[in-house]
């Protein structure tokens, strides 16, 4: 059932509430994925917490389109939006190696988006450049436009590829290890910087990260995962103050 | 700090050998024979080289080799960079055959392959034929000339592509996806200047081999001057008429083009490696 | 929770694929223009040889010109491809386990007969060593002819396959890196047995491709033998030349007999060069370096 996108305007865009509804994904024989679910709040900041190999990043990637469930829906605003293509879903996504387009400048990977869409949806050349050059101040990084990505540090490739994906005007974002390759120092301010976008945008983000400290220092819900299931739900106070398995306590000790 | 040595000193042994060993048999099986070429031809000068070469004949011939061989190239940089990418990207049932028979006019001999094309497209040939019917010849046409010469470099682009495919992150096609792109933008606008410089390369090899092929044209060319006559043949003729002069002119002028080309080539692939900003 | 959960959508495609229409459209596009293209010459190749059957082509082998031409193509591969596998050695050596200036230049040198027309190579050979040339009307004199002879033959030969060896070795070594000669250095062994029992064994696939295709080459090699070896029956007539001949002689059957040898050969070639790959494959991660 084709979802009817609400016309958007700035960055402020409408975002929605996600529901995974028992989601669960093999690969071959081995389970990836038992059927979980979850309710994601619009407009929330959630982090999917657990070690590798827990299901976090099929998670997340099922999200957006880039895995297909083998059973299960994924719903947005309460529509199904499991037969949605990636294009369709106006999902944006900051990869971990945040795959930056290194034959174009900061500002044509920043506009990509934006060129790629059909005649009759572009905007103009003008508007495009107004745009990116807006996406540039609120990254902080004003005048790196016409760099190629080697010549950017892991900080502000992590932050253009922040930048391209809110470009599309996206209805949620969705980040992979987003300061996974940093040092300590540089991920302490782009923490900063996430919360402050995403208070900006108001946009439902969810986040894969493996690094406790940075999920319970920024999500407003965290998800505990291991093994392909869900461990616990809950806000981050909540979680420590009443871990509900081993599993949850252990993670959170060490 | 510039080390001005020729060297980085080294406890590893054998660089005198080595190197010994490899500049005697440089010089003597190549830097030696294509030095006489040249030798000749400062011997001439160039005013003297020019006017053997500007001959009618010779200049029909050079354009022939040059021109048919800039289209087959061109043709194989389409065809090869669709190959490289269907022999990485899918999997279908005799993918490793195809893959192995694209080094095939590499491995086969020019004269087998010449021979077999002129089989082939004559015009009693299973081609040939086919051809005729439609009334277009293209044995000891220029036509001949042209599919003899994609034979010739149909490997190079596709060999020289497919590692860079290998290794292209699925991640940075995924991303183009993400942000609302339709596969054939991201193939246009993501993928294909990945590839433009591996393939530039492969085009620049295709095009220096079948400028200077002999072996797999001269049977299905005609060999008619002025039509049909390729440059190696009018080298090959002078020297059957112990015109030495006449042929050293002719190689050198080919040499002259030749390289010509390959430095245009290199550098625009300079120009586009710098626009991908690789470090 | 609901109570139907849907399988996938029929239009299941990954991002990174291209719709299967469009997929078979190219994969049918390249099967067509290989077959086309390669695969019919190839084939043409024994359709002609066998069209007598193949008693009448086998028979064509057996005469005289045909064994001598036969004999002098294995000669000529028999010198010039060890000749030139030791300085592709020295050369992958030198290159790969040094550094030093002009190193660039120096594989831009390697790869000059790559982009040097046969004919011209041939040519080159023949103003160097013909007998009007200085060094060739002495060694004419002396009984050495080289032009219109054996070695004229030998040495355009491996002037046309020089780089293959040195090319195949030099990646997979510069891949491989120093730190095995070095450690055995460290253990004390010399120059020659790091060569032979560390180098080699680990450069052993592709040094014997680079050679089968060097071989592959050498024997059929016909621009500059054309121009270098006078083509004289019996003598100086390699494969390749009298496959040449016999064709401008009508001869059919027994041009695409001998054809169809080299054609195997090169068959061969490509076979062993698939193997290869894959057990070289292996291997080559087994011997890379984290």
């Amino acid at each position: 059932m084709p979802i009817c996108l609400p016309p958007l305007t700035g960055l402020e865009g409408l975002t929605m509430h996600i529901e995974i509804d028992e989601i669960s994904k093999e690969f071959g024989i081995t389970a990836a994925l038992h059927p979980v679910s979850l309710a994601i709040p619009s407009g929330a900041l959630v982090a999917l917490l657990g070690p590798s190999g827990s299901g976090k990043t099929t998670l997340l990637r099922i999200l957006g389109g880039l895995e297909f469930p083998t059973l299960g829906r994924v719903l947005f605003d309460g529509s199904d939006a499991t037969g949605l293509t990636v294009q369709e879903r106006r999902a944006g996504f900051v990869f971990q190696s945040y795959a930056l387009f290194r034959h174009m400048t900061v500002f044509e990977n920043i506009a990509y988006g934006l060129r790629a869409r059909p005649r009759k949806s572009r905007p103009t050349v003008a508007e495009i450049a107004r745009r990116v050059t807006k996406l540039l101040e609120l990254i902080q990084l004003p005048d790196i436009g016409g760099r190629y990505p080697s010549q950017l540090s892991g900080g502000q490739r992590q932050r253009v590829a922040l930048a391209r994906a809110l470009a599309i005007e996206p209805r949620m974002l969705l980040l992979d290890e987003p300061f996974g390759a940093l040092d300590a120092r540089v991920r302490k301010e782009l923490r900063q910087g996430l919360r402050e976008i995403h208070d900006t945008t108001g946009l439902t983000t969810v986040f894969v990260t493996h690094d406790q400290d940075e999920a319970m220092e920024l999500a407003d819900l965290v998800v505990v995962m291991s093994m392909g299931r869900i461990e616990q739900i809950g806000k981050p106070a909540e979680i420590r103050a009443r871990p509900r398995t081993d599993f949850v306590r252990d993670f959170l000790t060490v | 700090m510039t080390n001005r040595r020729f060297i980085q000193r080294s406890p590893m042994p054998g660089f005198g050998l080595s190197m010994g060993i490899t500049i005697t048999m440089l010089s003597f099986v190549v830097i030696l024979p294509i030095g006489a070429l040249l030798l000749k031809g400062a011997a001439f000068g160039p005013g003297e080289v020019w006017r053997v070469v500007n001959t009618e004949r010779t200049w029909a011939a050079l354009y022939l080799s040059f021109r048919l061989s800039l289209f087959a190239a061109l043709f194989n940089l389409v065809f090869g960079v669709l190959l490289a990418w269907v022999l990485v990207r899918y999997r279908f049932p005799g993918r490793s055959l195809l893959n192995a028979a694209v080094d095939l006019p590499f491995a086969l001999p020019t004269a087998v392959a010449g021979i077999a094309l002129t089989a082939l497209y004559a015009p009693n040939g299973a081609f040939g034929s086919v051809a005729k019917g439609f009334g277009v010849q293209i044995a000891y046409t220029q036509l001949g000339i042209l599919i003899a010469l994609i034979f010739v470099g149909l490997p190079f682009v596709t060999r020289t592509v497919q590692p860079v495919i290998e290794e292209i992150e699925r991640e940075v096609e995924e991303a183009s996806a993400t942000l609302g792109a339709n596969r054939l933008y991201t193939l246009r606008r993501v993928i294909l200047p990945l590839l433009m410089p591996a393939a530039l390369t492969g085009f620049a090899l295709a095009l220096a081999r079948s400028v200077g092929e002999y072996g797999s044209v001269i049977f299905i060319a005609g060999n008619i001057p002025l039509l049909t006559e390729i440059a190696p043949l009018l080298i090959v003729i002078r020297l059957e008429e112990f015109d030495y002069d006449g042929a050293a002119a002719i190689g050198i002028a080919m040499l002259v083009i030749s390289f010509a080309m390959l430095l245009a080539i290199n550098l625009v692939q300079i120009w586009s490696r710098r626009r991908i900003g690789f470090v | 929770m609901s109570e139907t959960t849907s399988r996938l959508p029929v239009r299941f495609r990954a991002a990174t694929e291209e719709p299967a229409l469009a997929r078979w459209c190219l994969i049918a596009v390249a099967v067509a223009g290989l077959g086309l293209l390669v695969i019919a010459p190839l084939a043409a190749v024994f359709a002609q040889a066998l069209a007598d059957g193949a008693a009448a082509a086998v028979a064509s082998l057996g005469n005289a010109d045909a064994r001598s031409a036969i004999w002098l193509t294995v000669m000529v591969a028999g010198i010039a491809m060890p000749l030139n596998a030791a300085s592709g050695i020295a050369a992958a050596w030198a290159i790969t386990k040094f550094d030093f200036r002009g190193k660039a230049f120096l594989i831009t040198l390697i790869d000059l007969p790559f982009s040097v027309s046969p004919v011209v190579a041939g040519l080159c050979l023949v103003l160097l060593f013909g007998a009007n040339s200085m060094i060739g009307g002495w060694l004419v004199a002396q009984g050495y002819p080289i032009i219109f002879a054996l070695p004229g033959i030998i040495l355009a030969t491996m002037f046309v396959t020089f780089p293959f060896v040195a090319r195949e070795l030099i990646p997979v070594m510069i891949e491989q890196g120093r730190a095995e000669e070095e450690a055995a250095l460290t253990l004390g062994a010399g120059g020659w047995r790091i060569l032979f029992t560390v180098t080699l064994p680990n450069i052993r696939w592709a040094l014997l491709y680079g050679v089968l295709l060097c071989n592959a080459r050498a024997m059929g090699e016909f621009g500059a033998v054309a121009v270098v070896s006078g083509k004289i029956r019996g003598q100086t007539a390699t494969m390749p030349i009298t496959i040449e001949m016999l064709y401008n002689e009508y001869l059919s059957v027994a041009a695409f007999s001998m054809a169809a040898v080299l054609a195997l050969l090169a068959l061969v070639t490509l076979l062993l060069k698939t193997v290869l790959e894959w057990r070289y494959a292996d291997l080559l991660a087994a011997t890379h370096r984290p």
